[in-house]
């Protein structure tokens, strides 16, 4: 019942999209070993998560166009060059 | 006796509740030193022995990521306690034992309180606490902090692992290529002086600890050994291997030691969200779904907001101008005022405000579409489409956002991290056709093409995402070139939308639009109505007015695209104070002029089909209005781009309404 961080990563790279629960099913897995897997490639700077420019001079609780911005972002994230690597060397590998 | 007891445990696994239920008000508060944690510390007597108890950051792992991290794992190695209690969330046993793992690799010693089981158990997991022990080589004590239970064994279980010479006699392997190199290490990290055990700081140089690897590398005893020297130039190869089969073989070892010990009620393998996810975000069903649906959000929109609602508002505007007429004709008031009221504000306002009712509908659709979660997905079919045109998939929802108002949609950008990404996505944001761009095709369609309402709307939305595709590959080939970003979406759970959500987000958009009406376009109509009255002695809103010359003397450039009347003219050159203010002029200068004539009927006297599909294309595409123009400044940081923007899409958008024209002469369209 392990969770296998470069199976993690291949099967984020193979799906093209980010479904947690999704992920915890093509695994087997539970979803909180999936989230926690997450959080490690993350911290082993294999995955980044896409922060954005964002408002920094202008908060949005001031933007006098908050209300018609987007309600919910969209969680983005980025499979680093180091990522892509180990992702080469795994499909070198077979 | 006295013993130090140190808490450790994950963000929300009841830890400090543990450490208040133990200590109660005997606790102070302080500073981990040199950091900004927060060190909270209490007493508690058991028996005879006085604990004093360290409740240490909440941590998921104890690596050198985050200052949390660091000062739980300094004071477990350096600052000597007794014992280490190790509290668990019943829930979410396979996440929280990662950090159990890197407790034992530190060879603390540990006890387990296996805290909120009667949540766990609400939840139908079932925990088999003893196996967990034996295969941990731990004592786990189940624990409910929040009501005290367990509490008394769990401080048996302290004061007796405390006084024993060790526990947690479980040996992780990370596989035989690295337990070797972690003999080898370990056995030539001996020969240091140390404050940490051996054996960790060889696994954190393998699993490539910056600050552990610092420490090692700045003791001058390692630095004179060549074989130190040579181990370490081979691990620094491959670290980053090593890294990952240090932490995949933590996981491995969570999952043995939960396999049969933690039960899970069985879920369904295949969610709600993941069955809607297989045919809303098929790699080729996709796009047409999403096409579909847009499509009959328009159809709704004018089957409810034109054909139920529109006449009803059509009705009240007519009804409030005649009645503001005879008021003021009633208290006398001067000609100027009542022309300026019926022919200026009535027939200019009132001509945008009488579409609100489609507004409210299609933002009310969009509004469900957002809560639902379908526009994320939205966001996700467009990527590969978005991907082959120089684009990334993020920047559709700015897209989606410049439906609104093309204000917030320049602004959304933000969330593009690549500035070449971000320039583009901002320079195609103003083809979305925007709320304020919508009363210009309702007064056509209804003029030309009732019947087909909804598929004219989406026509114009689909043509603005179009054009900004093919603009965005031009760009990204020419002004912005560069590697695509490849970013991945993480789609949120469908949800069922809230009536109070959807009709806040469609509220924030109408008063918008409202707004506008009562301030901008009552402004730029009446500025436009002193010109089309002036000078005196000509014929108001005649072509020799200021407003008329003006008109004329732009018109020429519309010629080709067929609308090249003075009256069409000064409807465009308005929307650039604001796009509403183009059907506001048109409403002033058309019927405005004569008693009783609606726009619609003026503009189908004046127009053809052809030429008002032109001039719709027109609408669409040209320079965005003044706001949008200065968001673009301000985001760009350059008033280039801005004056680079107006006249670039002003450029499509006269090149298409002129191919739409001559084309459409040529093939006999009229």
């Amino acid at each position: 019942m392990w969770l296998l961080l470069k199976q993690l990563l291949a099967a984020i790279n193979d799906a093209g999209y980010v479904s947690k629960p999704a992920l915890a099913a093509e695994l087997g897995r539970p979803l909180v070993l999936v989230e926690e897997g997450f959080a490690a490639l993350v911290r082993m700077g294999y995955l980044a998560e896409d922060a954005g420019a964002g408002c920094v001079d202008l908060p949005c609780g001031k933007c006098p166009y908050a209300s018609m911005c987007q309600k919910e972002p969209v969680q983005m994230w980025k499979i680093t060059d180091k990522g892509r690597d180990l992702l080469a060397n795994m499909q070198r590998a077979g | 006796m006295s013993i130090t007891i140190a808490l450790v445990g994950n963000p929300n696994s009841g830890k400090t509740t543990l450490f208040n239920a133990l200590t109660g008000s005997n606790q102070h508060v302080g500073n981990w030193p040199g950091v900004t944690v927060e060190r909270k510390e209490g007493q508690v007597r058991h028996g005879n022995t006085v604990c004093r108890v360290v409740d240490l950051p909440g941590a998921y792992s104890l690596g050198a990521f985050s200052e949390d991290e660091m000062v739980a794992r300094e004071f477990i190695l350096t600052g000597n306690p007794d014992v280490v209690i190790n509290v668990i969330d019943a829930t979410n046993v396979e996440r929280n034992l990662y950090l159990t793992t890197q407790l034992l690799e530190m060879g603390a010693k540990v006890v387990i309180a296996l805290n909120m089981v009667d949540e766990a158990k609400e939840r139908e997991i079932s925990i088999d606490e003893k196996a967990l022990a034996r295969r941990l080589g731990v004592p786990v004590i189940p624990t409910v902090a929040s009501r005290r239970n367990g509490l008394e064994q769990l401080m048996n279980a302290a004061l007796a692992v405390a006084s024993a010479p060790r526990n947690g006699h479980v040996r992780l392997s990370y596989g035989e290529s690295i337990d070797d190199k972690l003999a080898k290490l370990t056995n030539l990290l001996k020969a240091g002086r140390w404050d940490y055990p051996s054996g960790w700081l060889a696994l954190k140089v393998m699993e490539g600890d910056e600050y552990v690897r610092k420490i090692v590398a700045d003791e001058q005893s390692m630095q004179r050994s060549k074989e130190f020297l040579r181990l370490w130039d081979e691990i620094a190869a491959n670290e980053d291997y090593y890294q990952l089969e240090i932490v995949d073989s933590r996981y491995r070892f969570v999952g043995e030691v939960t396999q049969d010990a933690v039960r899970r009620p069985a879920v369904a393998v295949e969610t709600a969200t993941d069955k809607l996810d297989r045919i809303l975000t098929h790699k080729y069903w996709g796009i047409p779904i999403f096409a579909a649906i847009m499509f009959v959000v328009f159809q709704l929109t004018f089957a409810i907001g034109q054909d139920f609602l529109g006449e009803w508002m059509a009705s009240a505007v007519e009804y409030i101008g005649e009645f503001l007429e005879s008021l003021l004709l009633t208290v006398n008031a001067p000609q100027w005022l009542v022309d300026f009221t019926g022919n200026g504000i009535i027939a200019g306002v009132g001509a945008v405000v009488e579409f609100v009712p489609l507004i409210v509908i299609l933002y009310l659709l969009m509004g469900l579409l957002e809560d639902s979660g379908y526009m994320a997905r939205a966001a996700y079919v467009m990527d590969n489409t978005m991907r082959a045109v120089g684009l990334q998939g993020k920047t559709f929802i700015s897209m989606i956002v410049g439906f609104g108002c093309n204000v917030p949609g320049v602004m959304a950008t933000r969330t593009l991290e690549s500035k070449k990404d971000r320039m583009i996505a901002i320079l195609i944001n103003p083809f979305m056709s925007c709320g304020a761009k919508i009363p210009i095709y309702l007064v056509f369609i209804a003029a030309f093409f009732p019947a087909y309402g909804g598929a004219a709307l989406f026509a114009m939305y689909a043509l603005g995402i179009i054009v900004a595709f093919i603009m965005g590959k031009i760009f990204s080939k020419t002004l912005f070139k560069g590697e695509v970003s490849h970013f991945i979406m993480e789609l949120p759970p469908y949800r069922m939308p809230t009536l109070g959500t959807v009709l806040r987000s469609m509220w924030d958009n109408v008063s918008g639009f409202l707004t506008r009406a009562g301030t901008t376009i009552f402004a730029v109509v009446s500025l436009l109505w002193v010109l089309a009255v002036l000078p005196g002695g000509v014929e108001p809103y005649g072509p020799e007015s200021i407003l008329g010359q003006i008109g004329l003397a732009i018109a020429p450039i519309f010629k080709p695209a067929g609308f090249g009347t003075w009256q069409a003219s000064v409807g465009l050159f308005s929307g650039i104070a604001a796009k509403e203010a183009v059907v506001a002029t048109l409403g002033m200068v058309y019927a405005g002029v004569e008693e009783g004539m609606e726009l619609v009927m003026s503009i189908r006297e004046v127009f053809t089909p052809l030429t008002a599909v032109s001039f719709m294309v027109m609408t669409l595409l040209y320079t965005p209005c003044a706001a949008t123009l200065g968001t673009i400044r301000k985001e760009t940081g350059s008033g280039k781009w801005a004056l680079f923007s107006a006249l670039y899409s002003f450029g499509v958008a006269w090149a298409l309404a002129v191919v739409v024209f001559q084309v459409g002469s040529l093939l006999g369209f009229a």
